[in-house]
């Protein structure tokens, strides 16, 4: 058991090295292959944000075609292609919701930012493995239920502490408390299990 | 603020919902080399990333692959893209132009106006799917709801390509819920059509793709149903239209 995650990371971060290379290249196999990997989990955080099949599957064809025609700026040899996907997926998601409501989006160059394939290096190889899903689950389980709601509020429709606040009709200072709280509890558990994993 | 008080604020900076003169300061602290924030706020999109395994598995739809895998598989279709890209990016350099003389408001209202553009578009798209189902003389147009009010509009059946529902009067679905289409067919059980949401002012327009065998089906149905969805229905229909 103690050798898995040591050869998953080698065989995946391997796996995707290599794919992000051939991405670099602009080979349209690449792009296939791209989806296989991480199309469902892709569409399934896009839906989970937008709640609607048809926005979801064009807001996945952005996302893809965005990794794709920025795929040279990514580090093959130290760049994580998932967690940056993903990344662009989220971003794609919560601007589309809200624009469509009316809402102020985050500014083109802040997104830009957030999203620069740059960013997106030096990860731990496990960090979309299945083990670390369940325990990253496991302890949004332990959370309270005004601490789970602040996390979801924050990731699936990046509220801001004050929209937060706004919306669950609390005080700004009990929000912040409920996302320091959370955050740390979920920050110590991840490093607890990790290390006696 | 030193990077021990700014720990708290690493996984906020990396979630993207820091205000932004929190994350100004922090942005700073990542310029400097050597930082011991660059480390912090590392983990913290590490565990960030780690979030998306939250999400309820929903399994796309099998034409989504080639959708994505013919966005540059073809060489036609990849020279019009490039030639977006072109331009766009043209656009975004005269702007970045701009936007370097302008007032920090007028920055904000012209990214804003981009995002819009790009969701219109992405209307746009749908909107004309939609009129060639309705325009094709083989579509089947019904009408629910009418004097009734709760949601009315019409379906459209259309053998070859899909059904349209255009509905108003229907509230968004609450927290944890959301809509579902069901084709019915005559004598027989539900089949699943798709999941969809209603706007802020209650309208709603959901097209599901795919051949219909008009002769076997009885009607179109709609009902609330939590937001994974369900295989069959689990509340009374909003929305009969009978055929």
């Amino acid at each position: 058991m103690t050798l898995l995650p040591l050869l998953f990371a080698i065989y995946v971060e391997g796996d995707d090295r290599d794919l992000a290379e051939r991405l670099k290249r602009r080979e349209p196999a690449a792009m296939g292959e791209l989806y296989d990997r991480y199309g469902k989990l892709a569409y399934s955080l896009i839906y989970r944000i937008v709640r609607d099949t048809g926005v979801a599957e064009d807001l996945v064809q952005e996302t893809f075609l965005r990794v794709w025609n920025r795929a040279q700026g990514f580090d093959a040899e130290r760049g994580a292609l998932g967690p940056w996907l993903l990344a662009v997926a989220r971003n794609r998601a919560i601007d589309y919701v809200r624009s469509s409501g009316g809402k102020m989006t985050r500014g083109a160059l802040e997104l830009e930012a957030a999203e620069h394939p740059t960013v997106f290096v030096n990860f731990e190889a496990d960090v979309l493995s299945q083990d670390r899903a369940r325990r990253v689950r496991g302890a949004m389980d332990r959370l309270n239920e005004n601490q789970r709601h602040v996390i979801e509020l924050a990731y699936f429709e990046g509220l801001s502490q004050s929209e937060m606040a706004e919306r669950m009709g609390q005080p700004l200072g009990t929000v912040k408390t409920w996302v320091r709280t959370a955050l740390k509890n979920l920050r110590e558990e991840l490093r607890e299990k990790a290390i006696t994993a | 603020m030193t990077c021990d008080e700014l720990r708290d604020q690493y996984e906020l900076y990396a979630l993207g919902v820091l205000d932004a003169a929190e994350r100004a300061e922090l942005d700073e602290h990542l310029h400097r080399e050597g930082d011991p924030c660059i480390e912090g706020v590392r983990h913290a999109r590490e565990l960030v990333s780690s979030l998306a395994s939250l999400a309820p598995q929903s399994p796309p739809p099998a034409r989504l692959r080639n959708k994505v895998t013919g966005l540059v598989a073809e060489p036609k279709r990849m020279w019009s893209w490039t030639l977006v890209w072109i331009a766009a990016t043209a656009c975004l350099a005269v702007m970045a132009v701009w936007l370097n003389t302008s007032r920090r408001e007028e920055q904000r209202a012209l990214a804003r106006a981009l995002l819009d553009v790009q969701s219109r578009k992405v209307e746009l798209a749908r909107l004309n799917e939609a009129f060639a189902l309705m325009n094709d003389p083989a579509a089947k147009q019904l009408v629910f709801g009418e004097g009734a009010p709760k949601p009315r509009g019409r379906v459209f059946v259309n053998p070859k390509q899909g059904v349209l529902l255009l509905a108003s009067n229907l509230t968004p679905a609450p927290s944890g819920k959301i809509y579902e289409m069901w084709i019915i067919p005559k004598g027989g059980k539900p089949l699943p059509a798709g999941l969809f949401q209603s706007q802020p002012n209650g309208t709603a327009m959901y097209l599901r793709e795919g051949a219909v065998d008009v002769a076997t089906t009885g009607a179109i149905a709609v009902t609330l149903e939590p937001e994974a969805g369900s295989q069959a229905p689990t509340t009374t229909p909003l929305i009969v239209a009978a055929l």
